[in-house]
């Protein structure tokens, strides 16, 4: 034994008299110093901070977070804050700045085929920054202000100084000028048609409110809409005060006070919570009944005449569509039987109880992001001009009251502004040039994966050319297209020819796998910030309040773009020599002079310190009631201050897909007997998440184990497809057309009819081998081992007008999986390519 | 005190001392990437002869003598920059083909406490939320011994390179019966998976040596601690 | 864009971001030894102790001044209550003493004593300040800020611009600088009080025969004094200024109106809807208001147009002579407020008759009082595409 131990202290000796070159080597771990500042809040007290979820409360422990609670003021919280903890510390948070390791040798030139499954190496943020700018340099040098594209930006995290796009806008638009989006890949379709028919883009507009609805309309129709689904988020922190109507709606709905009719093609989750009727409809049919109602209301004189000759423009050669004269087809209840489903009696039944009483209708936005996705929204328009209450409280149209609280009475008050995403005036990029070589600097939002197949290609967009600029750079912060543009398989392609992709985010989404270069930012929780409480309502002003500091090496929106700034020479002119804080009491003081005299609101000081400032309850108003009051006076927005039943302007364009007056048009592929349906027979509906704002919150483990199946994305089924596929509840689901294939799991629901499946959009893209191996993800075709319903949607324009996407035209087929079931690789760093 | 016992005392210090550096030395392998100096110091004569002391314990020469092979080939940015790539692939991301560093990853802090209930082994699939209470544990346990993390150095306390480097500061503070309770309960019940998960990922072998001789090292030197 | 509420904030920020070198550090002295004793005895009343003793300030003038940059800096001057509040010449110095005593006597009847009358009074009080300011063209700042001594390089683009028109006419700081050293009183109705410190409220004298600009939307009038409303001029609209009479001025007004219900709207240009005036329905239906001439039909919308002139009168405020200063504020207003949630679309993306709806379909989400959205329209319309043909 003591021989033993002699050996040992021997050997440890000898360690030790060699181990003197190790002394540099500087330990993990020092002295401790000074506790962390304590704050004017101590360190264990509820601070307050808010999100697209809502706001809430958060207690921290031992400078972790420890728990969330909703905000006082939130009576209709929604589950999802419960996530807000995993998206925090989520093992898979950028940690560090880092680069793509043959774009670190290679550069501009490397190998860009294996982009999304390479490894990466870890750099100081001095480095990657610096990379950054020589990228930009190179691209400006070489291809001038259209190689490169920083204009597709998302739904950022909330926080009026901290928006992540802004940041990264100001600062590359200190660097170069560079190829934008117009649109939106939500509303793209409406936002365009709408201006020609209402003169608004009414998707973003305030609308009637809700008391005023629940006090007059007698019928309420929700058309392809799902607000106790999508009211859950909003733009900014959102207030839910939405739920407290649609509670007294349910009331009424029960006492039979209002019929809430909803015409969708699956049962929603709002017809569940208000008991209401229900009416299917074949998917992507809605024009055709549309039609058919407008038949009805025109053939037995039920429509509003004198409405129409004193408000609207161009009735008169929209009958004769309507009635076949002109294309030989009369768009009889009849005939629209045949195309949608929907019996000849409802039909009828449909356009009598419109014109029995004050009726609204609330559009959802699913039916415009379609192929010709702006047909639905100009004919609903139509029948609410010929039923003629537009303008009046709880009568109408809105195409907005499932967004961010649209109909809850705005308080009125001035809401902050944010840190500028535009250059200060007089100040010049480092490369001016506005040389976009022939090419458009501004391309539809959903068309950049065409520019980047095809550069040069002339495209028509809103009555004038597009030509499509060839893109060599990316850059996204806080957005993550792998989520919602269309047909990854065609992004992959598309991503082959880029040389350099920059990506800023918190966690790995798709988008920063398939980038060069990954820069962590810290979360809401790591950063100051301040932002308005209800996007329309402006119910306050909420502080947003740092809970720990930025994790691992990530860096706020703020601090990241003022390195880079500081790198381009330009630091004092980013940030006009000002910290977060200094813009944290700029952006309060110019709200707080903004409301000066109408809301009372207390120095910085005492509102960070209460974390609120309250502006009260808002005034019921109702939508377009001034227009109707003098139509001359409050004219609307479109050519002839009218609304435009039919439309000049459009019918010059001469476009074959979208024409002078709302049209019945087949899609490309079409469920239910239509074009394509005999080889994918299902109709996939990609709509926005229950449980999530787009693909926000998707990573957070333990929330998201909530509602996945066997860790895949649920898809829903009709109980008879599936037990006609021997596909049971529970079962992994290979769902699959001729553009991709994906892997979910099956929740088999009377809720959705034969034909039906829905796959949330949002879930994260995460490619594996064809045989399902981890290897093989970067090729095109790949399956997508968690049920990112994108995987399968078609990247085509809605029409020439607006080309907006159009997701929800795409037929499916699904399969049990028989598999090796691999495991799910979307929520992860970046994936190593096999040995 | 008498010079045999002045004798011993100073040769359990130097014992200490030895051991708090390979422990640092481990640390600071798993904390950041391999550089150039390091390369320069490993390699020279004084670099090579402190490998081969470690290397005459039997049971470590293998894993030595892989590293020093590893070290030699190490003579260029690029195979540096492959070397790195190497790491932040394993313990940077998150990914099928990574290794948590993280002791919470695989056991929680009540399975450590209690490491005789079970194994405590989680499941890879399984990964929980990081920063969770075996970092608690950790800070309280550097707090309790006036240490921090520093700053350059910014990850949970459960981080393998932060609990090396505790161990390294307990060899040279602590009684060896609580060296060996903490050993024990803090690292033993988790190192052999992150051991075996490192072997079945690298495939540039260097984290693997690294790895393994981590494992054989804290099985030659626990042997001598109480409590084990 | 806003320049005077951000320099309002530069004023108001923490002093490390006035330097030394920013500062004009004209060394002021007080009083002039030889008027003796009588001298001394004022000297005496010119310290805070005796101001704050009797003015009532304790609770409110003072306390706000010592949040602000002219309290604490780091030059380590600072401005009190004489500095500013009484003048450096003694002629005007006796004269203010005696002003300053309806303060006192103010104190004496309890009229400010408590914060509800000194807030109603507030304003009153800035007024008379503000007044005496203008009248001696700021001197009292000017003791120490010397547009001489500006250091312009370190001020930004807008900033240079401002201060060096302000500097070429040696205007007074206060025209601007309103509420640097107390809380800004509540200005009431004021409308768009950062448009028109941008623009001005134009002369004072008009010249018959030229043309001027509207800063605002403005009402008109039938006749020179008669408080009949005929209507409203829109802003940045041209007019000619016909002649003046007491404080209204009569104005030409041309344009082209829509032939439907009372074809009272007046637009800039055929077939193109940028408002220039709303007439109100009398003033549309009364003989020999409106003059008609040529009719058109507009293809885009088959609607019948027809060019119109009117003689209308109108305040003589808010008549500017350059239009491009309300583009500019309208610039910087569009690019600021409009970039909070997205990238603002070019100018020149639209037309001037899309415009309105696009514009319309936001106005949610941004701050603007209603001359300021109705302008902002106006100047997206003027650079559309429509008037602007640019690749883009």
């Amino acid at each position: 034994m003591k021989e033993i131990v002699m050996k040992r202290r021997n050997f440890l000796k000898g360690i030790l008299a060699t181990s003197f070159t190790l002394a540099s080597a500087a330990s993990v771990l020092t002295p401790l110093t000074a506790l962390a500042k304590v704050g004017a809040k101590k360190r264990d007290d509820w601070l307050t901070t808010g999100s697209h979820f809502g706001a809430f409360k958060v207690k921290r422990k031992n400078g972790v977070i420890d728990q969330v609670k909703p905000f006082d003021l939130d009576k209709y919280p929604t589950d999802m804050i419960n996530g807000v903890k995993g998206l925090v510390y989520n093992p898979s948070r950028i940690r560090y700045p880092m680069v793509r390791l043959d774009f670190l040798l290679k550069g501009h030139k490397s190998d860009t085929t294996q982009r999304g499954d390479f490894r990466f190496v870890r750099v100081t943020w001095d480095q990657a920054l610096t990379l950054f700018k020589q990228s930009l340099d190179e691209v400006q040098t070489n291809y001038g202000p259209s190689g490169l594209h920083a204009g597709q930006t998302g739904w950022r995290a909330t926080g009026q100084l901290h928006s992540s796009t802004s940041h990264m806008q100001r600062a590359v638009a200190m660097h170069g000028n560079f190829v934008k989006k117009i649109g939106d890949y939500s509303t793209g379709a409406g936002q365009t048609i709408l201006p020609y028919v209402l003169g608004s883009t009414e998707v973003y507009a305030q609308g009637t409110s809700w008391p005023l609805i629940l006090d007059n309309a007698k019928t309420i129709i929700l058309w392809a809409n799902d607000p106790y689904k999508n009211l859950q988020v909003g733009w900014n922190a959102e207030t839910h005060e939405s739920y407290e109507y649609l509670a007294q709606l349910k009331e009424k709905v029960k006492q039979g006070k209002i019929r809430v009719i909803s015409i969708d093609p699956v049962a929603s989750k709002t017809q569940d919570y208000l008991g209401c009727e229900k009416i299917y409809v074949n998917p992507q049919t809605d024009v055709a009944l549309m039609l058919a109602i407008a038949y009805e209301l025109y053939s037995n004189n039920l429509h509003d005449q004198k409405f129409i000759d004193g408000y609207s423009l161009g009735f008169d050669r929209f009958v004769p569509y309507l009635t076949g004269e002109s294309d030989g087809i009369a768009k009889t209840p009849e005939w629209a039987e045949k195309i949608t489903s929907v019996p000849v009696d409802v039909i009828k039944d449909l356009a009598k109880t419109m014109v029995a009483g004050r009726t609204q209708f609330l559009m959802g936005w699913c039916i415009q992001r379609q192929q010709h996705g702006e047909q639905p929204y100009w004919m609903a328009a139509v029948l609410a001009t010929m039923v003629g209450q537009i303008g009046l409280p709880g009568g109408g149209i809105s195409y907005g009251h499932h967004y961010s609280s649209i109909g809850v009475p705005s308080s009125g008050a001035a809401a902050p502004g944010a840190f500028p995403r535009n250059l200060d005036e007089g100040q010049k990029p480092i490369f001016d040039s506005k040389d976009f070589k022939g090419a458009s600097s501004t391309i539809p939002v959903a068309r950049w994966i065409d520019a980047i197949l095809e550069p040069g290609k002339v495209i028509d967009a809103n009555g004038a050319k597009v030509t499509y600029p060839d893109i060599k750079m990316m850059i996204f912060s806080g957005n993550n297209p792998w989520n919602h543009h269309q047909d990854r398989n065609r992004m992959k392609e598309a991503f082959h020819k880029l040389e350099c992709v920059v990506s800023i985010d918190i966690n790995w989404t798709a988008t920063c796998r398939f980038s060069d270069i990954v820069l962590p930012a810290c979360t809401t929780m790591e950063r100051n910030d301040i932002d308005i409480y209800g996007s329309y309502a402006n119910r306050g002003l909420l502080a947003m309040q740092k809970m720990v500091e930025p994790l691992f090496d990530s860096l706020s929106d703020y601090e990241i773009f003022t390195r880079f700034a500081r790198i381009l020479g330009k630091e004092k002119e980013y940030t006009r020599g000002m910290t977060e804080l200094d813009w944290l009491k700029k952006l309060y003081s110019e709200c707080k002079t903004a409301n000066d005299g109408k809301f009372v609101m207390p120095e910085f000081e005492q509102f960070w310190q209460d974390g609120y400032v309250h502006f009260g309850e808002g005034k019921p108003w109702t939508r377009h009631a001034d227009f109707r009051d003098d139509p001359e006076i409050n004219p609307l927005g479109t050519p002839s201050g009218l609304i435009e039943i039919f439309s000049r302007k459009i019918e010059r364009y001469q476009y074959d897909d979208c024409k002078g007056h709302p049209t019945w048009m087949e899609k490309s592929e079409r469920s239910h007997g239509g074009p394509g349906s005999d080889k994918h027979p299902i109709w996939m509906q990609s709509c926005h998440p229950d449980k999530r704002l787009h693909s926000q919150m998707c990573e957070s483990k333990e929330y998201r184990q909530t509602y996945a199946v066997q860790d895949r994305e649920p898809v829903y089924l009709n109980p008879e497809d599936a037990k006609k596929r021997g596909i049971k509840n529970g079962d992994v689901v290979r769902v699959f057309n001729d553009r991709g294939q994906l892997l979910a799991g099956a929740v088999v629901s009377k809720n959705f009819p034969k034909g039906v499946i829905r796959i949330h959009e949002g879930a994260w893209y995460g490619p594996v081998g064809d045989d399902g191996s981890i290897t093989g993800g970067a090729k095109v075709g790949a399956l997508c081992s968690y049920g990112d319903p994108n995987t399968l949607t078609q990247d085509i324009g809605s029409s020439k007008l607006a080309q907006a996407c159009s997701a929800y035209t795409c037929l499916v087929d699904y399969e049990k999986f028989r598999g090796k079931l691999p495991q799910v690789t979307s929520f992860q760093g970046p994936l190593e390519i096999g040995a | 005190m008498s010079q045999v016992n002045q004798e011993t005392a100073q040769g359990i210090s130097e014992e200490r001392e030895a051991r708090a550096v390979v422990y640092n030395f481990l640390s600071s392998l798993f904390a950041k990437e391999v550089t150039s100096d390091l390369v320069a110091q490993l390699t020279s004569a004084q670099g090579q002869s402190f490998l081969n002391s470690l290397a005459l314990e039997p049971s470590l020469t293998g894993s030595i003598e892989g590293i020093k092979a590893k070290f030699a080939k190490l003579n260029s940015e690029e195979s540096l920059l492959e070397l790195a790539a190497d790491f932040c692939g394993l313990f940077l991301v998150d990914g099928r083909a990574s290794v948590s560093p993280y002791a919470g990853q695989y056991v929680s802090a009540k399975k450590s406490a209690e490491p005789s209930v079970e194994t405590g082994s989680r499941s890879k699939k399984d990964k929980i939320q990081i920063f969770g209470e075996l970092h608690q544990k950790m800070t309280e346990f550097l707090t309790d011994n006036k240490l921090q993390i520093h700053s350059d150095f910014p990850e949970p306390g459960d981080h393998i390179a932060v609990i090396l480097a505790y161990i390294a500061h307990l060899c040279v503070t602590a009684e060896p019966k609580e060296q060996g309770h903490f050993i024990k309960c803090y690292l033993m019940t988790w190192l052999s998976d992150f051991t075996q998960q490192v072997n079945e990922h690298d495939h540039g072998l260097f984290y693997s040596y690294v790895a393994d001789l981590t494992l054989a090292w804290l099985n030659v030197d626990t042997e001598f601690l109480p409590n084990n | 864009m806003k320049w005077f509420k951000n320099l309002w904030q530069t004023l108001n920020k923490p002093a490390k971001y006035l330097t030394l070198g920013s500062i004009s550090l004209t060394a002021f002295i007080m009083g002039v030894i030889f008027w003796g004793g009588f001298n001394t005895a004022i000297q005496a009343t010119n310290t805070e102790e005796f101001c704050i003793g009797c003015h009532s300030m304790e609770s409110k003038p003072y306390q706000e001044l010592q949040k602000t940059v002219h309290w604490s800096n780091h030059s380590g001057v600072r401005a009190t209550c004489p500095d500013c509040h009484v003048p450096h010449s003694w002629g005007r110095k006796i004269a203010r003493k005696m002003e300053a005593s309806s303060d006192v006597w103010g104190w004496f009847f309890k009229t400010v004593n408590t914060d509800e009358k000194f807030e109603s009074k507030r304003l009153e009080m800035a007024s008379r300040e503000w007044g005496r300011f203008d009248r001696d063209d700021s001197l009292a700042c000017k003791n120490c800020h010397n547009y001489d001594s500006m250091k312009w390089e370190d001020m930004s683009k807008l900033a240079q611009k401002q201060m060096k028109r302000a500097a070429e006419k040696d205007q007074s700081c206060v025209d601007c600088h309103k509420g640097i050293a107390h809380i800004l009183p509540d200005m009431g109705t004021a409308r768009a009080p950062e448009l028109i410190a941008e623009v001005g409220t134009g002369p004072s004298k008009f010249d018959a025969g030229q043309d001027y600009f509207t800063a605002l939307t403005k009402p008109l009038f039938f006749s020179s004094n008669g408080d009949v409303e005929a209507g409203t001029l829109n802003v940045a609209t041209k007019v000619k200024v016909l002649e003046s009479k007491d404080n209204r001025v009569k104005v030409a007004i041309n344009g082209w109106r829509k032939k439907m219900g009372a074809g009272r709207v007046i637009y800039l240009e055929f077939g193109i809807n940028m408002l220039t005036a709303q007439l109100t329905k009398d003033a549309a239906r009364a003989e020999g208001v409106i003059n008609g001439f040529e009719e058109k039909e507009d293809d885009m919308t088959g609607l019948k147009w027809q060019r119109v002139e009117t003689e209308l009168w109108t305040d003589a405020e808010y008549l500017i002579t350059e239009q491009q200063p309300l583009w500019d504020y309208a610039r910087d207003t569009f690019r600021s407020s409009c970039s909070v949630c997205h990238t603002q679309p070019d100018e020149a993306h639209f037309d001037a008759n899309t415009w309105p709806g696009m514009f319309q379909g936001m106005i949610a989400f941004v701050n603007m009082d209603q001359d300021t959205q109705a302008l902002v329209q106006k100047y997206l319309q003027q650079h559309s595409s429509t008037f602007v043909k640019e690749k883009h």
